[in-house]
């Protein structure tokens, strides 16, 4: 009985939904409808990201009510959601995981780190940003992008 | 003129050329002669038990035969049902062991002692059943048990196990033949004779509590000889370390004669006895059935899971023998030849199974020189005749629907449920009691043989020798064909054995169940309403299967299709290694039964020299020991030592007290004869 009452109490927790992004949604996505699996790949990041990302899935920015849904196995995946420069013991892992996802798929870079290497740009063990080692769709700059960013980014690909 | 008497001597005349043809001939041709007359000879004895079943009896004294005593034959439908399936085994496992010896050089099983006593151990198992006076009966039972166990030691240059395991077999089951000695000859000396007729007729004239002490005496050398807990301890020892198909020999035709020794004893020569005899064979069934396919389940040694699961199997004959000397202690006498039936019929199912189920493991065992599961795999495209043949022998195995072992468990539960409405506290509470053993013996079977053929048989090879293993030759995939054929046959119409079980129930004088009458398609109960058509399970499982795969295929043929690398994380092609193990896929059971198996484990870290904290190595160590053993029987051993130690503070060397002891001796019993016995 005190779950229940909790769960009245609080109410609504998401925040209101903001106006559509500006922006097509991108020819391969029109395929899926509406309705996305996400897959996430840290190539490298330093966390900061991941956390941003975790934020974009919870009660208060709510990605999932735009239709974006977090899977556990590219095979299940429409979109990479991939984070942090590509170190060199990421690069090939992250090429399987793409080819493992299923046409249509789509590729979004998450963080300045995942668009041009950022703060770690020239390191030894930096292979190159996201878009050296596979196609990229989308890009979300900020560093970290707020949990905002990324549902906005998010939207654009389900169109909703 | 009976046909037994004819097929009984053909077999003894076979069995004899092939032990004598054993010794004499070279390597070559010996492997080949003996296999083909060890073959004969059991074609004679199914013939034999056959025509028992058949409706024909045969007895005879042979006197000069043995000293003092002679010979007593005696052949009905119970001693043939297990002549039946002894002989019908013997023969697929000549034809099999034939291309098991062949080309594997003259020892182990080609070797001449092995090869002598093949068919001289075929042959015991064959007239064991057909003996008629206590006399008879002993010295064939002690013949078989020499002759097996020279068989066990077969392989004893390769491993240094089989000695042991050897020694443990020697020694419980000469244990077995005492205490079966004092029973019978506490029996014969109560009941005036030594022949079986006369201890029938006489057995109403002994006093309760001897009855009682002969069948708990004789019931724990029988179900010792059957591999039931608590005298197991040799089973998994033995059938392991021996060669395959002496191994199927011992896990199908010898344990069956214990239940065959308990069933003449306790039914037939005792004419049944009060409840708690039965209740306390129904308790040593029970936990036979759960410890054994525990203990399977846990295993990761192919042919110890294998020797397990026989403890297994004999555990639920029991229950049913069991259930059906209470229900004539309560007088239902209906449901008790329905209960024996089932009993019987088991006997029947396990031994086409299991002994097709050793002889696939043999094969293996031959190809690969492993039997750790751990370290097998990847055998189904290597040996695909082997692994569809075990495939079939486990379906049989695990009591399910289109296998044969399903239609005897399931009439077993049936005699138990109904048996709920003979009235008595214990039969309240004892039945449905081993209902629930057998359901939870019948879960755990699943378990263990899904461990067995899919880790096993499946996957990809876990070390070089599996990886190149090679198929059986030829003759030994026709001696499991045999078996195979025996499965499939008692899965389909295994109404066929109606008449024959029915008789075989008659014989000790209990009315014939007619538990599968119906011509062979249908098994019904006439007492009790309830009825199976095995072959229309089959059938609509056959349809059932064809349309799950068959439909989608022809649906999903519209479709593109593309090759896609293996997700394996991304991190790289997954090794043999990472594969599930038969310890892995067995662990959460053992989480589950830790309490029962109480498994054991050791982790040794050793740290670097600098540092405690930096550690060099860890190793981990995790057994699932015998647990009964090692309550029951070390006590026992360490008690034995210690007197044998303490013993020999008496020989000290000195011949002044070796030559006191013998004035000692002499003065005592001079007294004792003079005080006057």
């Amino acid at each position: 009985m005190g779950l229940l009452r909790r769960i009245r109490e609080t109410g609504r927790a998401a925040e209101p939904a903001p106006p559509r992004p500006e922006g097509d949604v991108p020819e391969k996505a029109r395929e899926l409808g509406g309705s996305v699996q996400v897959r996430c790949v840290d190539a490298g990041s330093c966390n900061g990201c991941e956390i941003e990302i975790a934020a974009a899935f919870n009660p208060v920015y709510d990605a999932e009510r735009y239709g974006a849904r977090q899977v556990a196995s590219p095979r299940h995946a429409d979109v990479a959601l991939v984070t942090g420069p590509v170190t060199r013991n990421m690069a090939e892992p992250l090429r399987r995981t793409v080819a493992a996802m299923g046409e249509p798929r789509l590729v979004v870079a998450v963080g300045d780190c995942a668009i041009n290497c950022g703060e770690f740009a020239g390191g030894h063990g930096v292979e190159g940003a996201v878009a050296d080692v596979v196609p990229v769709d989308l890009t979300v700059p900020g560093c970290p992008p707020e949990p905002d960013a990324i549902v906005a980014a998010l939207r654009r690909v389900t169109g909703r | 003129m009976s046909a037994i008497p004819a097929a009984l001597a053909t077999a003894t005349t076979l069995g004899g050329a092939g032990a004598l043809a054993g010794l004499g001939l070279p390597y070559r041709l010996r492997v080949p002669v003996v296999g083909l007359l060890t073959a004969g000879a059991g074609v004679a004895g199914a013939a034999a038990g056959v025509a028992a079943l058949g409706g024909s009896r045969w007895a005879t004294d042979l006197p000069g035969l043995l000293p003092l005593v002679g010979t007593h034959l005696a052949v009905d439908a119970l001693a043939g049902v297990f002549m039946a399936v002894a002989g019908a085994v013997v023969v697929a496992v000549a034809v099999y062991g034939v291309g098991y010896a062949a080309g594997h050089g003259p020892h182990g099983l080609g070797s001449r002692t092995a090869q002598a006593m093949l068919p001289l151990f075929a042959l015991t198992l064959v007239l064991v059943p057909a003996a008629a006076s206590v006399s008879t009966f002993l010295v064939l039972w002690e013949l078989m048990a020499l002759v097996s166990l020279l068989l066990v030691l077969a392989e004893h240059r390769e491993r240094a196990s089989v000695r042991q395991a050897g020694v443990w077999y020697a020694v419980m089951t000469h244990l077995g033949l005492v205490l079966l000695l004092a029973a019978f000859a506490l029996f014969a000396a109560r009941a005036g004779g030594e022949t079986f007729a006369a201890l029938r007729a006489g057995a109403h004239t002994v006093s309760p509590t001897v009855r009682g002490l002969v069948f708990v005496l004789a019931g724990l050398a029988f179900t010792s000889k059957a591999g039931a807990v608590p005298l197991h301890a040799w089973l998994p020892r033995a059938h392991p370390e021996a060669p395959s198909p002496v191994s199927a020999l011992m896990s199908t035709a010898m344990v069956n004669l214990g239940v065959y020794g308990l069933i003449r004893t306790g039914l037939d020569l005792l004419g049944g006895g009060p409840a708690w005899w039965w209740l306390g064979l129904i308790a040593v069934g029970g936990v036979s059935a759960v410890y054994g396919i525990l203990q399977a389940a846990m295993a990761s040694d192919l042919k110890r899971l294998l020797a397990y699961s026989t403890s297994e199997n004999m555990g639920l004959v029991f229950i049913g023998v069991g259930a059906c000397g209470l229900f004539t202690s309560y007088g239902d006498r209906p449901l008790a030849a329905l209960a024996l039936a089932a009993a019987l019929l088991h006997v029947v199912n396990h031994a086409a199974f299991k002994a097709l189920l050793f002889c696939a493991a043999g094969s293996v065992v031959r190809s690969t020189g492993l039997r750790d599961l751990d370290r097998l795999g990847g055998l189904r495209s290597r040996m695909p005749a082997t692994a569809g043949l075990f495939a079939l022998a486990a379906l049989g195995a695990v009591a399910l629907p289109p296998g044969n072992g399903f239609i005897s468990e399931w009439l077993l539960l049936q005699s138990l449920i109904h048996g709920l409405q003979v009235p008595g506290v214990a039969v309240a509470v004892v039945l449905p009691l081993s209902v629930a053993l057998i359901a939870l013996s019948a879960g755990i079977a699943a378990a263990a043989f899904v461990k067995a053929l899919g880790v096993g048989f499946f996957a990809r090879p876990r070390s070089p020798r599996a990886d190149g293993a090679r198929e059986a030759p030829p003759l030994m995939i026709a001696g499991m064909g045999l078996l195979a054929a025996a499965c499939v046959a008692l899965a389909l119409v295994p109404g066929l054995l109606g008449d024959a079980l029915d008789r075989a129930v008659s014989a000790i004088g209990l009315p014939g169940s007619g538990a599968l009458s119906g011509g062979g398609v249908r098994v019904r109960l006439t007492d009790i309403s309830a009825s199976l058509s095995p072959l229309w399970v089959v059938a609509a499982l056959a349809v059932a299967i064809m349309a799950a795969v068959g439909l989608p295929r022809l649906y999903g043929r519209r479709r593109r299709r593309m090759n896609a690398r293996l997700w394996d994380c991304g991190g790289g092609a997954p090794t043999p290694r990472m594969a599930y193990t038969a310890t892995s896929f067995a662990e959460p059971l053992q989480r589950v039964f830790d309490d029962v198996l109480a498994p054991e484990q050791d982790l040794n870290v050793t740290p670097v020299r600098e540092s405690a904290y930096l550690v060099e190595r860890v190793r981990f160590e995790r057994r699932v020991p015998d647990r009964i053993e090692h309550r029951l029987y070390e006590p026992v051993l360490r008690a034995l030592a210690g007197t044998g130690r303490s013993a020999r503070r008496l020989a000290g060397g000195s011949v002044h007290l070796y030559l006191g002891y013998g004035f000692v001796g002499l003065v005592v019993l001079l007294v004792a004869l003079a005080v006057g016995w």
